[in-house]
């Protein structure tokens, strides 16, 4: 109990919209202990991105949490207060964005942006923020520092954009990084490099980091647990490699046959259908139009989060009946 | 499974852009972007050529340039034997058309590539409109029968572009480009933009429409792993030059440029149990406007030596047949 | 209401009759809601008929405005080279051009035809020569923008040629906001007429705002009906145009659509 960093139950956000109430997450847990290294896996709309937003109260308008509780070293975060809040953000818990372009205000320097937040949150003066944020720098692997200081991002290139980003979220020392796609928009390359300073990181710092992402190689590589969302419902959580060798859901196994791999050519399986309409999701069971085992009760009841095994959680009706392939190759 | 038939071939195709400064009255040209520098690929009937690379590496413009969206800064694309660039200078209408017909391409944004005031039925017949290749009475059943093609309904012909999802969009894009009945249909990220169940179910459509239709495709991407799937044969661009080419599998399994292997070993793959030993290439990729000297990855590569900064590697199969590449030390990975 | 309000006026338009009725200077009543002039005229015809010009002036120079402003804005920005840094320059020279000073020289200059009658007709003129670089600029933006964009590429590809990238695939994507603009512009418009008018440069022989307020003005004190009541139409005119803008580019908004 003592291990839980953070503890997500029944969270539900919901988007407002002119067109409908979009329910982004309904119903989402996770919990994520201390120094771990959490993958949550979905594809769009499924609602990965709105749970950091929620976790750290910043899910933009027209969207609100509406029901659930987030627990962070215990305390409830929704209760909070704004300025409470502000505390949090920063010395507790950051996010990485994707796009660097975009999160990095472009009017400000590297050193404004890194030293800024130091002052705000650690007191510090001006110079020995200065100092810190050459120190952040030289932590993310940023050649020649002292020049980088004094640029301005738009001169810089997407993987050291995105350095940049890594170093703003670790200033406070958080213990809960969110990394939201943080390697999507980069080239494949300058992915690696960036995958392997964030494994180094969170080896050294030992924090605990939720890595947000679409590609199942990435969870495969830099997690130890995931969660599997899917149109804002958890669909399944395990252990990376259970996950993979023996999935108990039909979407995560149908989600591991459909992603073609550099290793080897194969026949892909294909889902069928689309990601379903938020505003007026599928009754029963959200993935049942596209599942290829549904029967009747999966139109109608909606599957509880079942436990498999210690630590082995799916949502389907069916999961003891089916034999679920793996997802490598046949 | 590939008949000795060229159906495309592309000799010391070279593209640059001129790089302006303005002044009052006048642009000065400061520098080129070298970004297609001296390609020569040919692609057999019926196969998929992949073309990998990242970001600047110039395989999008290849691919503009081949369609004579661009035109080349010299170098030939013959196609089916027919000199392309020679059609577009001599401005003949009717053999331009031709080759239009012959050559399409299917692009990487589904949400830009369709003209938003258009109806998909519209979209579709343009093709009729513009070759006339169809009698008129004829154009809605051809239509519907594109549509079924691409796994699409009748009725979505009345609609707009922005009431389908992105993977619906791409197979409206498909079924634009072959109604013109071509032979060869350039693939520009096809699937990047999609969603991962979504992606499968378009490179699956493709194979089967390749099959079908026998149609050859030049894929370009820079996702690895989805190129392995689609493509028989690889080419791996870098800084405008293509640096390996070769079998997918004799590619994959065995590449002989340390790029294609820093590139491979970066792809995170979907096996918790694989070991990734990633090859991390130090700094960025470099500008195309002052590409390095002789061998262009020379500032970047763990085993360049001094003979890589002087003399640029030629592009030769002599270590495994078939299997080309341009290093200086491929010998060592074979 | 404009066009079938000279048939529903009791007085045709600039009718001295009620100079002779006796009802000259009158305050509003009854008989002429909105109050006499002193030289007889009544004020609610005068602006009823009034409407009718002015918003021939609006329509008529938004209408011309927007055409060369589309047609320049478009060649301006869909080819490359000489044609497009000449176009634009062209655009930017009658950009900053004043043309409001430009309007009452040639007024003055041709008084002769204004008070013919075609006064009108110069302002509508003089404002479409000067008036269309916004439109142009605005225009050329959206087809530098849409030009590269994916779905005229794939046009290209298939074989289409220039014209038929203009106009089946370029202009009918860059038609909202110039609808808007346009919409914008016919209140503008309107107004540059008040003031020409109004300064007294216009045809004394017409009735617009323009031509009331100037005449209602020195009397602002006592026979404060007279420039009061054309004032009012003027920003209700000017006001519904910018409404209808708005609205229009709600309206037009494709994400909006359902």
């Amino acid at each position: 109990m003592d291990d839980r960093l953070l503890e997500i139950s029944n969270l539900r956000t919901y988007f407002f919209t002119e067109a409908g109430v979009v329910k982004a997450l309904d119903g989402m847990s996770l919990v994520v202990n201390k120094g771990q290294a959490v993958g949550l896996v979905g594809e769009s709309g499924s609602g990965k991105s709105v749970t950091a937003q929620s976790v750290l109260r910043i899910v933009p308008r027209p969207g609100r949490i509406v029901d659930g509780s987030v627990k962070f070293e215990g305390e409830e975060l929704l209760t909070k207060k704004e300025d409470e809040m502000r505390k949090l953000r920063g010395p507790k818990m950051a996010i990485v964005f994707q796009d660097p372009t975009t999160s990095l205000n472009p009017l400000y320097t590297v050193e404004k942006q890194l030293t800024d937040i130091l002052m705000l949150h650690r007191d510090l003066s001006k110079e020995s923020a200065s100092k810190q944020a050459l120190h952040l720098l030289d932590r993310v692997g940023i050649q020649d520092p002292e020049r980088r200081l004094k640029t301005y991002p738009h001169e810089l290139s997407g993987g050291m954009k995105q350095r940049i980003a890594i170093a703003r979220a670790l200033a406070c020392d958080p213990g809960l990084l969110f990394a939201d796609e943080p390697t999507t928009n980069l080239d494949v390359t300058i992915q690696a490099q960036v995958l392997e300073l964030l494994k180094q990181l969170q080896k050294e710092l030992k924090m605990t980091m939720v890595m947000i992402t679409h590609d199942m190689g990435i969870i495969a590589d830099m997690t130890e647990r995931v969660t599997v969302l899917y149109a804002g419902k958890v669909m399944e959580v395990a252990e990376t490699p259970t996950l993979f060798k023996s999935p108990k859901h039909p979407y995560t196994e149908a989600l591991l046959k459909a992603v073609p791999s550099v290793k080897q050519t194969r026949t892909l399986e294909v889902i069928p259908g689309n990601i379903p309409n938020l505003i007026e999701p599928p009754t029963g069971c959200v993935f049942h139009p596209r599942c290829k085992y549904a029967k009747d009760i999966c139109v109608k009841k909606e599957p509880e989060l079942e436990k498999v095994a210690e630590g082995h959680y799916a949502a389907c009706h069916f999961w003891r009946e089916l034999e679920l392939g793996p997802g490598r190759g046949t | 499974m590939h008949s000795a038939d060229r159906i495309l071939e592309v000799g010391s195709l070279v593209k640059y852009f001129a790089v302006f400064e303005r002044g009052i009255f006048r642009k000065k040209t400061v520098g080129q972007v070298h970004a297609v520098d001296n390609v020569t690929f040919h692609i057999f009937t019926g196969e998929t050529l992949g073309l990998v690379g990242e970001s600047g590496c110039g395989k999008t413009t290849a691919g503009k340039v081949i369609l004579m969206l661009e035109p080349p800064t010299s170098g030939s694309i013959r196609f089916e034997g027919k000199d392309v660039v020679d059609t577009f200078d001599n401005g003949n209408q009717d053999e331009m058309k031709q080759l239009r017909r012959g050559m399409q391409m299917v692009f990487q944004n589904p949400y830009n590539s369709l003209d938003p005031r258009m109806t998909v039925y519209d979209i579709i017949s343009e093709a009729f409109v513009i070759h006339k290749h169809i009698p008129k009475n004829q154009w809605t059943d051809r239509v519907y029968e594109l549509l079924r093609m691409v796994n699409l309904e009748e009725y979505h012909a009345e609609r707009y572009p922005h009431e389908f999802s992105g993977g619906q969009r791409q197979r409206i894009a498909i079924a634009r480009a072959l109604a013109v009945d071509p032979k060869f249909v350039i693939l520009d990220e096809p699937v990047s933009s999609l969603d991962v169940s979504i992606r499968a179910q378009i490179l699956n459509l493709l194979i089967d429409l390749q099959k079908k239709e026998r149609l050859s495709y030049l894929y370009i991407s820079h996702d690895l792993s989805s190129v392995r799937q689609i493509s028989q044969r690889v080419a791996v661009m870098y800084l405008g030059e293509i640096v390996e080419l070769a079998s997918a599998n004799e590619l994959f399994d065995r590449p002989l440029h340390p790029y294609t292997q820093a590139l491979i070993s970066a792809v995170p793959v979907p096996d918790p149990e694989h070991k990734t030993t990633r090859i991390i290439l130090p700094g960025e990729v470099p500008s195309p406007i002052n590409p390095p000297k002789a061998c262009r990855f020379h500032p970047r590569c763990p085993y360049a030596s001094d003979i890589c900064k002087e003399v640029a590697p030629t592009f030769e199969d002599r270590l495994v047949t078939g299997h080309f590449v341009a290093c200086h030390h491929a010998d060592k990975f074979v | 209401m404009a066009l079938i309000g000279p048939f529903l006026v009791a007085y045709p338009a600039r009718s001295y009759r009620s100079l002779y009725e006796g009802d000259a200077g009158n305050p509003p009543s009854f008989k002429h809601p909105f109050g006499v002039e002193i030289s007889g005229i009544d004020v609610f015809s005068e602006t009823v008929n009034s409407a009718r010009n002015d918003l021939y002036v609006g329509l008529a120079a938004t209408l011309i405005t927007t055409l060369i402003g589309v047609a320049v804005g478009a060649l301006a920005g869909y080819f490359k080279g000489v044609v497009s840094d000449v176009l634009l320059g062209v655009t930017q020279m009658f950009f900053v051009i004043p043309f409001l000073l430009l309007i009452l020289l040639f007024a003055r200059v041709f008084s002769v035809l204004v008070f013919k009658g075609l006064g009108l007709t110069l302002i509508v003129l003089i404002i479409s020569f000067f008036g269309w670089s916004s439109i142009a600029f605005i225009v050329r933006g959206e087809t530098l923008r849409l030009r590269e964009m994916e779905f005229v590429q794939a046009a290209r590809s298939l074989g289409a040629k220039s014209y038929r990238l203009l106009f089946r695939h370029i202009v009918p994507n860059i038609l909202s906001p110039v609808i808007v603009i346009s919409t914008l512009n016919i209140a503008g418009f309107i107004l540059t007429e008040v003031v020409v008018s109004f300064l007294g440069f216009g045809d004394p022989n017409t009735s617009t705002w323009g031509l009331m307020l100037n005449e209602g003005f020195p009397y602002v004190r006592t026979t404060w009906w007279v420039a009061l009541f054309p004032g009012l139409a003027v920003v209700f005119c000017v006001l519904g145009f910018n409404l209808m803008g708005d609205g229009l580019s709600d309206a037009l908004n494709p994400r909006l659509r359902e």
